[in-house]
């Protein structure tokens, strides 16, 4: 019967894994990346830059000038990424011109 | 006594590295550290863009908002992991479930087809498709015939027979009957058969 074929040629298929090996474009790891620090941020402030430093996670040249500023820890779990040019430039392009080291944004490149 | 790596009869199992792993990073982020975030994503971000990638196929222009919605989802339920899998398969598993949410979405929409009269004279079916044409070259078919079956066709095939989803939860979340189901999984594998031996 041909409804039974079908299904048995469907099930010899299904044996194939579909899954694409190619990586996620550094462009949307970036999306990715703002759009969850954007919904962190709505519920509270981030951890400070202090602390991710004191957790030994590299800052970037931008995120060091903030944690040594003589300002408030407030001011150190802003986003500040988000009023950064890196930023903007990893969400539209696929290989963006930024090259220092701690941006998340240029490991996504990198990655 | 017993050697190194082995573990006495009663004794409380040390969790593997990995899970110790899973769970600093899920802290991590919890706590809202930016740069734990940022290796959350680089850590899964390509297994979940492959994934997706493939189960959306052709519909590219999609693949990037799902991977977002998984990656917020996954945030909005970290509190919830409890470390008894590995992260990365507690993160697929919600891709899995974002894209049976698409699936679910398109199909309950979607219009019924009229493609004449089923169950028309196919060519037997060929038995072991695997010996004939190396993995490679039936994913690139499977792809290219996929991508050429009307919509719905595509996504129920794909739900059914890659997701392993039955007709009767198919029929449930989309609040289609179970016959319904059936009928529309009948008709997309003729056409995908049809189409796979005469070259779409």
């Amino acid at each position: 019967m041909a409804s039974d074929q079908d299904e048995r040629f469907m099930q010899g298929i299904a044996d194939v894994d579909l899954t694409a090996s190619e990586p996620a474009p550094a462009r949307l790891k970036a999306r990715v990346y703002s759009a969850l620090l954007q919904r962190q941020v709505e519920t509270g402030p981030l951890a400070s830059l202090t602390e991710s430093h004191r957790c030994g996670h590299e800052l970037c040249v931008f995120e060091q000038l903030v944690r040594i500023s003589p300002v408030g820890e407030t001011a150190k779990s802003l986003n500040i990424c988000r009023v950064c040019h890196a930023r903007v430039l990893a969400e539209s392009m696929e290989n963006a011109p930024i090259f220092w080291n701690g941006c998340p944004y240029v490991e996504f490149k990198n990655s | 006594m017993h050697s190194l790596g082995q573990q006495a009869p009663g004794e409380p199992q040390a969790p593997a590295p990995q899970a110790v792993e899973d769970s600093a990073l899920v802290a991590a982020v919890l706590g809202k550290d930016r740069k734990a975030t940022a290796e959350f994503i680089s850590r899964y971000a390509d297994a979940v863009y492959g994934y997706v990638r493939a189960r959306l196929a052709p519909r590219h222009d999609q693949v990037e908002d799902l991977v977002q919605e998984v990656f917020l989802s996954a945030w909005e339920s970290l509190s919830r992991y409890r470390g008894t899998g590995s992260l990365e398969a507690w993160v697929m598993g919600i891709a899995r479930h974002k894209v049976e949410d698409h699936y679910r979405e398109r199909l309950r929409a979607a219009e019924p087809i009229n493609d004449g009269d089923q169950g028309s004279a196919l060519p037997a079916v060929q038995p072991a498709v695997h010996q004939l044409l190396e993995e490679d070259q039936v994913r690139k078919k499977t792809w290219q015939v996929l991508a050429s079956l009307p919509e719905q066709y595509r996504l129920a095939l794909v739900w059914r027979y890659w997701e392993g989803a039955s007709a009767r939860d198919m029929a449930l979340k989309t609040g289609k009957t179970e016959k319904a189901i059936e009928r529309l999984l009948a008709r997309a594998r003729t056409e995908f058969r049809g189409r796979w031996n005469h070259g779409q």
